[in-house]
């Protein structure tokens, strides 16, 4: 049946409203970085105004602002492209040499992931400092690590996929088992390592808890730096900086989901729905 | 030259036995097709003549030399696997061409080569396209092209007409027929279709229960095979089995069966009196004439299939197919129901003990 017009229209509305809603802090946030301490608290809130720069200019003229932005990136795309690594090789072998406990080793290393941060950060608090890898090696280690298991399941998934009939022929036309998985499977499961990418990306991007505990100098990013730059010198929410700063923050995220929205949804079923990737 | 022999191959998964006491040999220059009903090893057999799986016992010989231990890529084997396996990302000339780039063919040579071969299947015009773009008998030819550009005289297709439509097949069947002529190399190639199999063969060997029972050209497994197994399934439409007691009656041996009495000549192979008389449909006839096996029966159904007809009789509880020309004028036409005298060459009906041919009828007792 085709569903009517005016039924579109309804549930479209009802989208659209719901969504707006949603939107309208992120909104005011971004209204806010530019506009001056007096008109982001104006009663009744200010929608035309003259919008300034002096926000965003003051925020990166902090001394430590940019470190914590070049952290960010470095910290989230090293760690993410590691874990792909290390991910694309296990989950060949997973996918590829059938052993009998797989599932259950795929479980295993999945449910590292089930135990909140909030459980964990004493421990690796305790471990990071006993074997003093509180540095960036350390952090990056620890993303690194925690990025694995969504991206094995997503990618194990992806091969999964790709027949071994592909492999085969190649095997029988004299290929090597590397030749096989990089130049044969790579390329057939590249949505799955963009969608692993972006699914990752965004997890290393907004962790918060780790990095406030473990983090130092070389290591802190941006939440770390929202966090202890909520308040002015007189205990007051410095709106002008938390503003400006998250509208820095979330233009990577915002960009990335833009452009590769459909790889999301494979990232969120661990590549068990692959739709039109 | 022998181009393939396999001694006594056996391989299982788990407690499952799929090969066992597998022997066969395979002259050079031969197109070799390996028949066998659905799981009945064929791609276990191919999957340890290419290599992908080691056997659990027994030896593998290619051009004279023990390869069972040598990895897919050392036996320089063509493949063209069952279900294409193209690679999507590249196009069809890079997958064509695929071989030759694994050999580290030199990029000039690799060009007319892929031409050539294209050209022998037509696909000239699909070179630029993806996978993807293609029609499944499209893709065929491009397995069948990559398969058969690598330089070797040994090639292993893999039940490769498998779910093609019919007229494809027809095609690709003389295409790869004149192809294994022309290249003069030896193919071995499976399939479960029995027509597929005697119009490509010039050997069939007849994969049954993991094992080869018996191999030979099409013509002679086609008119006399030696066990009920290959009568039955190297056949279109079944074969008749006709179930008879063999007993002595004087000097002569008599079949007796629900629908006739014949007489036999051969050898039984053991004391069971039970035997089965194997008939193809084409060989029973409506009507009469001297010297054959005759016999009344009532036509259950009938198929008509435009050039020829399909009956289904009933000779005294022994249910029998038939195929009739419908342009023979030398036979009368049936109606459903209606009761004729249907006759056989006594000659043409083999006679089976414990599955095996012992012997043929000899005439009308």
């Amino acid at each position: 049946m085709q569903p009517s017009r005016t039924r579109t229209t309804v549930y479209y509305s009802l989208l659209w409203l719901v969504a707006l809603l949603f939107f309208l802090p992120v909104f005011w946030i971004l209204m806010a970085s530019f506009k001056t301490p007096d008109d982001i608290l104006a009663v009744p809130p200010r929608f035309l105004f003259q919008p300034t720069v002096d926000n965003i200019v003051s925020m990166l003229t902090r001394p430590n602002t940019i470190p914590y932005f070049i952290n960010s990136l470095f910290l989230s795309i090293l760690s993410v492209t590691l874990a792909l690594a290390v991910s694309f090789l296990a989950a060949y072998t997973l996918s590829r040499y059938k052993f009998r406990a797989t599932n259950f080793l795929m479980f295993l290393i999945l449910s590292t992931r089930m135990v909140p941060a909030a459980a964990l950060v004493v421990p690796i608090f305790q471990m990071y400092n006993a074997f003093q890898w509180r540095n960036q090696f350390g952090v990056l280690m620890l993303y690194t690590m925690f990025s694995i298991p969504f991206s094995l399941w997503i990618l194990k998934g992806f091969i999964d996929g790709v027949s071994q009939r592909y492999d085969e022929t190649g095997f029988v036309n004299g290929a090597s088992r590397l030749h096989v998985m990089f130049r044969v499977v790579l390329p057939q499961v590249r949505p799955g390592l963009i969608a692993a990418f972006i699914f990752n990306l965004i997890f290393v991007w907004n962790e918060f808890l780790l990095n406030f505990i473990l983090g130092g100098p070389g290591t802190q990013m941006i939440p770390y730096a929202l966090a202890v730059g909520l308040t002015d010198s007189g205990g007051n929410v410095d709106w002008a900086f938390v503003a400006s700063l998250s509208t820095g923050y979330v233009l990577l995220p915002t960009l990335m989901i833009f452009f590769f929205q459909k790889y999301l949804l494979v990232g969120m079923t661990f590549g068990t729905v692959r739709g039109e990737v | 030259m022998t181009a393939i022999a396999l001694n006594n191959l056996a391989k299982s998964y788990g407690r499952k036995q799929i090969l066992h006491n597998l022997h066969l040999s395979v002259p050079a220059g031969e197109f070799m097709v390996v028949f066998g009903l659905p799981a009945s090893g064929k791609s276990v057999l191919v999957r340890l003549l290419t290599g992908l799986e080691a056997p659990d016992q027994g030896n593998i010989f290619l051009r004279g030399t023990d390869v069972t231990r040598l990895s897919p890529g050392e036996r320089n084997i063509g493949y063209v696997p069952q279900s294409f396996a193209l690679y999507p990302h590249f196009t069809v000339y890079q997958n064509i061409a695929y071989p030759l780039h694994l050999a580290r063919v030199p990029k000039p040579e690799v060009e007319p080569e892929v031409q050539r071969v294209a050209g022998l299947l037509g696909i000239q015009s699909l070179l630029d396209r993806k996978p993807d773009q293609l029609s499944g008998g499209q893709k065929q030819r491009v397995a069948i092209a990559r398969g058969l550009i690598k330089r070797t005289d040994l090639y292993v297709l893999d039940d490769p007409l498998v779910g093609l439509d019919f007229k494809l097949r027809e095609r690709l069947i003389d295409d790869l027929k004149r192809t294994q002529a022309m290249l003069n190399v030896t193919f071995v190639y499976t399939t479960s279709d029995a027509v597929e199999s005697l119009m490509l063969a010039s050997q069939i060997a007849v994969l049954d229960g993991g094992e080869i029972i018996e191999s030979g050209s099409p013509e002679t497994l086609y008119r006399s095979p030696q066990h009920t197994r290959t009568l039955q399934s190297v056949a279109f439409p079944q074969a008749n089995l006709i179930d008879g007691t063999l007993s002595t009656q004087g000097n002569r041996q008599i079949i007796e069966t629900p629908a006739f009495r014949a007489g036999f000549s051969g050898q039984p192979n053991g004391p069971t009196p039970q035997v089965q008389i194997g008939v193809r449909p084409e060989q029973i006839r409506i009507g009469t004439a001297p010297g054959r096996l005759t016999c009344q029966a009532r036509v259950l159904l009938r198929e008509d299939l435009g050039g020829e007809e399909i009956l289904y009789l009933d000779a005294q509880g022994v249910q029998l197919t038939t195929v009739l020309r419908s342009d023979d004028q030398t036979q009368q036409h049936v109606d459903i129901d209606q009761s004729v005298t249907i006759s056989m060459q006594p000659q043409q009906l083999i006679v089976f003990q414990q599955g095996r041919r012992i012997g043929v009828c000899t005439g009308s007792e």
